[in-house]
This record gives C-alpha cells, sequence and structure tokens, in this order.
C-alpha cells in the first residue's frame, strides 16, 4: 500500500467555513519567543498538521488553516508561546470528522 | 430561553450524551451545547468503547445496525520488531452474545446515532419542549457568582442553570478556567494519537481479519510500531473500514525530534503491518490528545459548588496493558454526573457538598479503583525497556524458536538466554519482573 504524504492526508480532512476567506484563527503563536529563546522549536515537528515550519533561516512560522484542533502544541510548548482556543464555529476554521 | 435550566451539559461526547441521556430519563430540564456542527463531528477515538453500560443506556443496541460498528470476540496484543511480529493471540466464541463487553466505534457516527437516542428520551420525558442539544455553540466561559456556577456564556449571550457539567474533552479550557486544572499542562504524561481509517471492500476485510457478520478484532503493538518512542499502535476492524493508529508520548517525540506522520508512515512500512493493509484506501487522517492515566496529571478535585467534571476533561483514561480505556469511563462518569445532579435538585441543594458526591461516586466505582491499582501498570508501559528491549527479546527469540534448521536444537531456555543476552540484561529484566508482578 502506498504511503500518503502529509498533504495527501490532510487533503482527507474537512474544514469548517473553507469557502471563507477571512477567519478568525482559533491559535494565535508568539514566534518572538519561539525565535528568540525557544530552545528546541519543537512544534515545528510534533505538529501531526505541520502547522508550525521552519523557513530557510530557521525561523518558525504558524498557519492555522490546516490545524485538526488535536492539542499537541498546547502541550508541547512549554515557552508560553501558544494561545490555544477552540474555533469559532461561525468564524473560525477546525475540523468536522467523517469518520472520528 | 430565558427560564433556568436543572442543568448545562458542555460537550456532546460520550461522557456528555450518557450524562444528558440520564438526566432526560430522570425528567430533568437541560440544555447538552456542543461546539461541533453535529455530536461527534469534533471527536476522535481509536476507538473500542469497552464494557457492557452502553446496553443500559441504549437497551438492545445490538438490535440496530447503525451507530457502532463490531463487537470485539478477538483480542491480539502483538510485539515488533524490525521483522518479526510475536503475538498474544485470543479469540472466543464467549464473547459472540449481547451484550457485547467491547464495540469498536467512529465517533463521527456514534456519537450523532447516541444523539439521536438522548432526543428520543427527551420526547418521552416531561421536558420535550424545554431541553435541548444544542450545536454549533461554543462555550466561552463559566459564569460564576460568589463560588457557584451559575451559568455559561457563549459570544454575547448567557445561559442560566443551577448546575454544570463540563463533558469538554482532554483539552479541557473550561476545566483550566475555573481552577480545576492548571492553566498550562506539560507534556509529560500526555500522549498524541495519530490515526488513518482504511477502507476496504467489505468481503476483503472479513476474509482477511476472519469476522464473521458483526463480530471484530482488536489489535494493539508495542516495540517497532513507535520507532524507539514510548506508546504503541492499535488497529480496530470497522464495519468496511480499519482504523490504524499510534499514541505516542508527547514528552519523548518532542525530544526524539520525530514527526508523528513520519512514526505512523513508519508503522505502515513494517512488513507484518503492510500485508495487513494491503490493497486499502485511506480515507480520513485524524490526530487527537490523549492522557495516559498517570494519576500525577489528572484534576484532583472533580467539582466546585453547581459543577462537575467527567470524561476526558477530567482525564479518565487508562491503558493498563490490558485494554485503552477511556470511552466507558467517560460513559460511566457521565452516568455519575447526572444521577449526582438529580439528587441535588430532588434536596434543591447544588452546592459544594451536593456536587462532591458525584465524586465519591467516581472513587467507589471500578473506574478509580481500576485507575488507583493500576498506577504501576500504567509507569510500567511507559518504561522504555518494556516498550523498545522486551519486543525486541521476544521476537528474537520467537524467529530462533521457531526456525527449523535440521541441524541439531538448542534447548529452549538456552535460545531465550541468547537473546536476552543480545537485547537487555537480567538486571534489567530482574526490575521489570518486580515492577510487573506488583503492577498486576
Amino acid at each position: 500500500m502506498k504511503l500518503l504524504s502529509l498533504s495527501e492526508q490532510l487533503g482527507l480532512v474537512s474544514y469548517r467555513n473553507q469557502a471563507k476567506s477571512e477567519i478568525k484563527p482559533h491559535i494565535v503563536v508568539d514566534t518572538d519567543i519561539c525565535n528568540s529563546t525557544c530552545p528546541h522549536k519543537c512544534t515545528t515537528y510534533v505538529c501531526p498538521a505541520n502547522c508550525y515550519t521552519k523557513d530557510e533561516n530557521g525561523k518558525v512560522h504558524f498557519q492555522v488553516e490546516d490545524c485538526i484542533e488535536c492539542g499537541t502544541c498546547m502541550y508541547a510548548c512549554d515557552q508560553g508561546a501558544v494561545s490555544w482556543e477552540f474555533p469559532d464555529p461561525e468564524i473560525g476554521r477546525g475540523v468536522t470528522w467523517n469518520y472520528g | 430561553m430565558d427560564e433556568k435550566f436543572d442543568c448545562i451539559i458542555v460537550g456532546a461526547g460520550v461522557a456528555g450524551l450518557s450524562a444528558a441521556m440520564t438526566l432526560a430519563r430522570a425528567n430533568m430540564k437541560f440544555l447538552l451545547i456542543e461546539k461541533g456542527e453535529f455530536p461527534g463531528s469534533k471527536n476522535v477515538s481509536g476507538g473500542v468503547l469497552w464494557g457492557n453500560d452502553l446496553a443500559k443506556l441504549v437497551p438492545n443496541y445490538w438490535e440496530e445496525d447503525t451507530g457502532w460498528d463490531r463487537f470485539i470476540n478477538h483480542r491480539r496484543l502483538t510485539f515488533l520488531d524490525e521483522e518479526s511480529s510475536f503475538s498474544i493471540d485470543f479469540k472466543s466464541s464467549h464473547f459472540n452474545e449481547p451484550p457485547y463487553t467491547g464495540v469498536v466505534v467512529l465517533r463521527s457516527k456514534f456519537d450523532r446515532w447516541l444523539a439521536e437516542k438522548v432526543e428520543e428520551a427527551i420526547a418521552e420525558s416531561d421536558f420535550a419542549m424545554d431541553s435541548f442539544i444544542a450545536p454549533n455553540i461554543l462555550v466561552e466561559e463559566v459564569l460564576m457568582e460568589n463560588g457557584k456556577a451559575v451559568g455559561i456564556r457563549t459570544g454575547d449571550e448567557k445561559f442560566f442553570t443551577d448546575s454544570i457539567i463540563i463533558a469538554e474533552g482532554v483539552n479541557n479550557l473550561l476545566t483550566r478556567q475555573v481552577g480545576l486544572q492548571d492553566k498550562y499542562v506539560p507534556a509529560d504524561h500526555m500522549l498524541t494519537g495519530v490515526k488513518e481509517i482504511i477502507r476496504f471492500d467489505q468481503s476483503i476485510l472479513e476474509d482477511r481479519f476472519q469476522l464473521n457478520g458483526k463480530s471484530g478484532m482488536s489489535n494493539e503493538f508495542v516495540g517497532f510500531a513507535t520507532n524507539g518512542i514510548e506508546g504503541g499502535g492499535f488497529l480496530y476492524t470497522n464495519k468496511d473500514t480499519i482504523s490504524l493508529g499510534l499514541v505516542l508520548g508527547l514528552k519523548d517525540l518532542r525530544e526524539k525530534e520525530q514527526a508523528p506522520y513520519n512514526v505512523l508512515n513508519h508503522f505502515k512500512k513494517h512488513p507484518v503491518i503492510a500485508d495487513m493493509i494491503r490493497g486499502g484506501e485511506v480515507v480520513e487522517y485524524s490526530a487527537h490528545i490523549v492522557s495516559s492515566g498517570d494519576k500525577r496529571v489528572m484534576p484532583e478535585k472533580l467539582y466546585k459548588a453547581g459543577l462537575v467534571i467527567c470524561g476526558e476533561a477530567a482525564n479518565l483514561l487508562m491503558n493498563a496493558g490490558k485494554a485503552i480505556q477511556g470511552m466507558d469511563y467517560a460513559m460511566r462518569s457521565g452516568i455519575l454526573a447526572a444521577e449526582a445532579i438529580t439528587n441535588a435538585k430532588e434536596n434543591n441543594d447544588f452546592g459544594e457538598e451536593a456536587m462532591k458526591a458525584y465524586q465519591t461516586a467516581l472513587e467507589d466505582s471500578y473506574i478509580m479503583k481500576d485507575i488507583n491499582n493500576f498506577q504501576d501498570a500504567v509507569h510500567l508501559l511507559h518504561d522504555p525497556v518494556m516498550t523498545q528491549k522486551v519486543p525486541n527479546l521476544i521476537c528474537d527469540f520467537g524467529r530462533n524458536f521457531f526456525s527449523i534448521k535440521n541441524e541439531p536444537t538448542p534447548k529452549s531456555r538456552t535460545m531465550l538466554r541468547g537473546a536476552i543476552k543480545r537485547h537487555a540484561s537480567y538486571w534489567e529484566l530482574l526490575k521489570l519482573g518486580i515492577k510487573g508482578g506488583k503492577a498486576l
């Protein structure tokens, strides 16, 4: 069986309010902390949806669009950079599982 | 809805729905709030619902073909090294008759179905027009007055109630807000679960896993599956899909700098797993945090005046080696919460003592008895000797034991000694054996 890449896996996820261009992010990341004092930048690999990425200069960036609300970053970040809420049903993103 | 409710339940997962069912049957007026589009739409589990409390909530549920996927009559625990698997396998027709002692469920389907059953119970109650399941609403705040929970706020809207059942799941923001859990919960005793739903032609699935009618199999894995990360793997057979996934210690993932989706693909590449999933089509990828059953991080107090916490919001989950139990704990704790609140209503006292009765009932139930009794087993299962060295040792022994070479065969104990020498020390195993003897 062919193994899926993460983008193929995420392509199977149903997101809410996908048609809306303006959404309210339910997670806010203070990447200044990631890029100054954080010794591990662990969210860039432990996030199951790879919402946290490192650019070629090693700088951490965050995007909320692929978030599947698992909660991993809220526990993994021990630097106080992640403010985690649930998405607003009307103007937020987040998932609707087909199987769950 | 300006009138006050007897109870507001936050979260339509297994705990919240079980509480709602119990309240409806006790003729209580309640509001069950769910942030997702429908009950179950944001819920993820492995998952097997163990035990037979479901039969109490929905009598004769097995007569329906909807909601649940398969009953378990086949259990398997598999140790993996790089190329081998060594399993403890138990299958019995003893488990074929309802009420079943374990059913495989997919939460988006199961919770939605259970919510329909709750709607039916509401319709038969005295508050058919006044109790509601309300999806698409996010509770942002628990309203407190003089130390007692009095209602909830969503946006600018407020709803008032005599009592609140928080069943919001493991990412328990409201539990933290009311001060029953620390604001920051560290990664130490949490795990990240990742899972794929893989679809097959139903007859292929049934032939491959030797399923008959609605029978199903649960298979847990230790060793190679997690690529050196503390944790384990699972495979459960659904109707025409399997749930294949891993639970990975989050602290260990962080320290070993691994991505969960890469570990999942590592698991799928194992030759034994590859044979199991051949020809399947992945139809969903999901992930969710799960607690470990380690008491050190569980909220100690699960109540306040007018408020109780149940299910994964209270970190009621445990894997002591026999099964990963979470949904059954959610179900029973939801029922116990609703019973405590029904009693409180009868006595017209929702104060702290009345809510404490819930935690007392929980302590007296199998949930806290098991969690208290099996703490050593929880620690043992997260011991790296257990998750790495033991599976390698067992598979090494298996490879020698089952090799027929047309040459003189050494005694098994000689083979075992060799395997131990190659993978661990007697000292490590002795320590593990003592721990294990105590734990089980």
